[in-house]
């Protein structure tokens, strides 16, 4: 493949290197040129963590042949803080704490920078509209969009510049007190390092192989060709893990690398270690796996029936975890009642979609201390479950957490760190895995899938005497945490209400689907849905507003649960007048206002299917003329 | 991942024929490249080797615009942004800039050219039916006998269903050609699962024109997208607005005929409901841009739909 001569001024300094016919504009920039200050979330063009300026036109640089730069003058997120000193722009995102992981922050940088140079008087509609093509995971968007209003009126002279910096600290301690984060003029500069922008002198890189069926026999695997391949320095498989394979956070179910067979698509069963990363995944195909397809199971239900395929020997019945809660008498407390009402809830898996793909990096240093450097949410259990694995005692293992450009908790499971241990200790070169953003959706932990059976009996003046819940949740094919997963939805499923009879049953049920995992609100979000859900269609039923069958209901100061915790203080109330206050609620049964919502057309609610926000400064414009 | 031996980028027309005709069978024609990225990943095409990649968006040709009096002329590598940042575009082709706001996002549609739209042929394609409200044409060229030949096809004619279009093998789309309609109000009404970086679920592009005193309709064009196999023009109903004067009755009239032409793989009831939702804003929208008499069209109309 003839090598192509790239000349670019790139960041105010021109440059003339070779580049590879089918680089993209990104990876020329980050890994020939080591300014990772931009980054890659997707590589599809779906979230703009790459955006940088070619001739002054923000473009996606992971769409970008390099070839379509050539000549050209580019500026990448470094440009912006060239001199050290941030920009308005950049200061403005610290002040008003525009940014968490940090991951999308380069690129919302970029893409602000851009809309304000496109419309200095730009507004917050057209921001959002300008900011459309850059995803935030986890700031919810509103800190960007003042960061851009901020810096927009500093710049046209309407604020001071002193706004950008701190005002009077906040008295007390509470939450949703302001705080400036330290964290935040490395992210919104692009300095700071996450595991798939470090490099070591003489770093490999790590491609997977991966499971195509959900359930099969691995007869035999054959990696010798794929050894033979020059370039490449390191394979393995499950015959590689020298001690006790198998982690988890609840049960050690889940080895290295498939073992003797896989269980859903999409397990790792072998991973290469390359020269760079094309060698590495053109040894992947080299790989010869000879696979007896075992049948699968999909459906939770369908798991739990007699003569169901069997994922793991220890749990014959599929059934990963139970977790039962019994306070009095339902079966007293539904004949207490003059209504009971029973509904089936489905919620479905959800990926994380954190900005930042799985990476890490991994090395043996001089001391033969097993270093692995990566966005894990949980080093020190994977730690301790990795020495064991691969046979050395703790003192020799030693995990660097490096910043997790989100994780809400998929970043839990020790999913790959195993791996890139092996190849560390196979190679003695320090190697390095990122996943692309496919990989991480068809092989990392979701949302758990739930059924729910909820029935509920009410007096007619709207107070629970019983609820019965069943919640039947596909756990995929390892453990990983749906046991706390299963706990925590038992614990919070009754909601915040006093009821005095309750039956409850969480089951966690191994099946052929991608594993299911930790996620924030940890299996709540599962029983509430249904529990909040039901309440409203009660509340229809008993002509009641939804607002006030909670209050009817609602846990007092002092309240005991229904796991045995006392309440010392319960904001429920509270909570309750701040939200019926802040949404507009018109109050009333469900049933009372008619088919027709009244606030459509209310200055502060966009209607819906609407864009061009830009349109207005240019008939403005054109009115004026 | 899409690899390649050689990424080349011709000057001229001619040097992307011999170009094509030096990789004959082992080429592909890129021009803004922001769907053939993406196409080269898991999940579509996979792992994909092209021998020679031809990048045709640079050639100067194929970047000229020319706005004459009745017809507008737009080379195949124009950037679909270029419909928002020049104004004697925007004017020509009023409902063009509409469209291009909901064209991905701003980033790509820098990059994203109007030929690339076309000849990719998505059914969910939204430049296509806003041109075919414009009447357009497609040029397309062919190196033959030593001299470069040309010919000349309806856009309608010329995508003839899901990724499929009449190109020819050895053609280039060179040129669009297009009605210059700069007395027309347009709108472009879009809805997908989000506002950036979305598939249209259904899209309906509205040019209109009204007479002096605002009041009737002298000609409208309606094409829509997303309900079927490809982009149509909605003709029965242009013939109907035009028949009598400009009416909320007439409006809401117009709404429903379309609505039974709805046959995409899924969801048909809900696009039932936005077809004539949709109808009704577009036309809304496209009157009072084209400065429709305010007293002729019930306020409460306008203010459940505009």
């Amino acid at each position: 493949m003839p090598d192509l001569q790239f000349k670019a001024t790139i960041n105010g300094r021109q440059i003339s290197r070779t580049a590879r016919p089918h680089q993209r504009l990104l990876d020329f920039i980050r890994d020939d040129l080591n300014l990772t200050g931009n980054k890659e979330g997707c590589g599809a063009g779906e979230c703009g963590t790459c955006s940088v300026f070619v001739d002054g036109v923000l473009m996606k640089s992971c769409l970008l042949p390099v070839a379509k730069a050539q000549n050209a003058t580019i500026e990448t997120v470094e440009a912006l803080a060239k001199t050290g000193e941030l920009s308005v722009l950049q200061k403005a995102f610290h002040k008003t704490g525009a940014s968490q992981c940090g991951y999308c922050i380069p690129g919302m940088v970029m893409a602000a920078t851009a809309a304000l140079r496109a419309n200095p008087f730009v507004d917050r509609e057209e921001i959002k509209e300008r900011l459309g093509g850059n995803i935030c995971r986890c700031t919810g968007y509103q800190k960007i969009f003042d960061a851009v209003e901020l810096a927009r009126d500093v710049q046209n002279g309407r604020l001071p510049v002193d706004a950008l910096f701190e005002g009077e600290a906040e008295q007390g301690d509470f939450i949703g007190k302001n705080v400036r984060r330290i964290d935040t003029p490395s992210k919104v500069s692009g300095r700071l390092k996450y595991a798939g922008d470090m490099t070591m002198p003489g770093m490999l890189h790590v491609q997977v192989l991966r499971s195509p069926h959900a359930h099969a026999r691995i007869v035999s695997i054959d990696t010798s060709a794929a050894e033979a391949m020059e370039g490449v320095e390191g394979v393995i498989t499950s015959a590689d893990v020298p001690g006790e394979d198998g982690f988890g956070v609840f049960v050690n179910d889940q080895p290295i690398m498939a073992r003797g067979k896989v269980r859903y698509v999409g397990e790792a069963v072998a991973a290469v270690a390359a020269e760079d990363p094309l060698i590495a995944k053109r040894a992947l195909s080299a790989i010869k796996i000879a696979y007896q397809e075992l049948p699968g199971v999909f459906d939770p239900d369908e798991a739990t029936c007699p003569g169901a395929p069997i994922l793991h020997d220890y749990a014959p019945d599929n059934v990963t975890k139970h977790i039962p809660i019994r306070v009095g008498d339902t079966d007293k407390g539904f004949a207490e009642s003059d209504l009971v009402v029973e509904e089936t809830y489905t919620t479905q898996a959800i990926e994380h979609a954190y900005l930042e793909p799985e990476a890490g990096l991994a090395y043996v240093d001089h001391d033969d201390v097993v270093t692995i450097v990566s966005p894990d949410q949980n080093i020190t259990h994977h730690r301790h479950m990795l020495a064991r694995i691969i046979a050395k005692p703790i003192s020799k293992v030693r995990f660097i957490m490096s910043p997790v450009g989100g994780g809400f908790g998929g970043k839990e499971d020790m999913i790959y760190q195993g791996m890139l241990a092996l190849l560390a200790m196979k190679t003695l070169r320090p190697v390095r895995l990122v996943f692309t953003r496919e990989e991480s959706i068809i092989s990392t932990a979701k949302r758990h899938p739930s059924r729910t059976v909820l029935r509920m009996g009410l007096t007619r003046d709207g107070h629970i005497r019983a609820l019965q819940m069943k919640m039947i949740s596909d756990g995929g094919a390892y453990g990983l945490s749906t046991e706390g997963v299963m706990r925590k939805a038992a614990i919070l499923a009754a909601g915040p209400y006093a009821i005095p009879n309750v039956r409850i049953d969480t089951i966690g049920i191994y099946t052929n689907n991608t594993p299911s995992g930790a996620f924030r609100s940890f299996g709540a979000l599962q029983t509430a849905f249904a529990t909040e859900s039901h309440l409203d269609i009660c509340a229809e039923r008993l002509g009641l507003d939804p607002f006030e069958i909670r209050r009817i209901n609602a846990m007092r100061d002092g309240a005991l649960t229904h796991t045995k915790a006392r309440l010392g203080s319960v904001s429920l109330m509270r909570a309750l007048d701040a939200l019926e206050k802040a949404s507009g609620w018109e109050s009333g049964a469900p049933t009372s206002r008619g088919h027709r919502r009244h606030d459509l057309n209310r200055s502060d609610i966009r209607p819906p299917c609407t864009l061009g926000a830009r349109f207005a400064a240019v008939e403005k414009q054109e009115a004026a003329e | 991942m899409l690899t390649c031996d050689d990424y080349l980028t011709p000057g001229s027309l001619e040097e992307a024929f011999d170009m094509m005709a030096s990789n004959r069978g082992r080429h592909r024609i890129v021009a803004g490249a922001t769907d053939t990225l993406p196409w080269a990943r898991e999940g579509r095409a996979g792992d994909v080797h092209i021998p020679a990649l031809i990048d045709v968006a640079k050639i100067p040709d194929l970047r000229e615009i020319s706005v004459g009096d009745k017809r507008v002329r737009l080379g195949a590598a124009t950037p679909i942004q270029r419909f928002l940042d020049d104004r004697t575009l925007a004017r020509t082709l009023p409902a063009m800039p509409r469209c291009a706001v909901w064209f991905a996002d701003d980033q790509i549609r820098a990059q994203a050219t109007i030929g690339g739209n076309i000849v990719n042929a998505s059914p969910a394609a939204d430049a296509t039916p806003c041109l075919i409200a414009h009447k357009a044409e497609v040029e397309l060229a062919k190196y033959a006998g030593g001299k470069v030949t040309r010919r000349r096809m309806k856009l309608d004619k010329f995508v003839i269903g899901p990724n499929r279009t009449a190109l020819a093998d050895g053609e280039l789309l060179v040129a669009i050609e297009c009605d210059a309609l700069p007395e027309f109000g347009g709108s472009f009404e879009k809805v997908g699962h989000r506002r950036s970086l979305v598939i249209s679920l259904v899209c309906l592009a509205t040019l209109l024109k009204l007479d002096e005193q605002g009041r009737r309709i002298e000609d409208v064009r309606l094409a829509i997208a997303g309900i079927g196999p490809k982009p149509v023009r909605l003709e029965q109903v242009e013939t109907f607005l035009c028949a009598g004067p400009l009416s909320t009755e007439r409006l809401e009239e117009a709404a429903d005929m379309p609505v039974s032409l709805v046959a995409s793989r899924t969801r048909q009831d809900y696009r039932r409901e936005v077809v004539r939702g949709f109808m009704l804003r577009g036309l809304i929208n496209a009157a009072r841009r084209a400065g429709a008499d305010s007293a002729v069209l019930s306020s409460e109309l306008e203010a459940a739909y505009a």
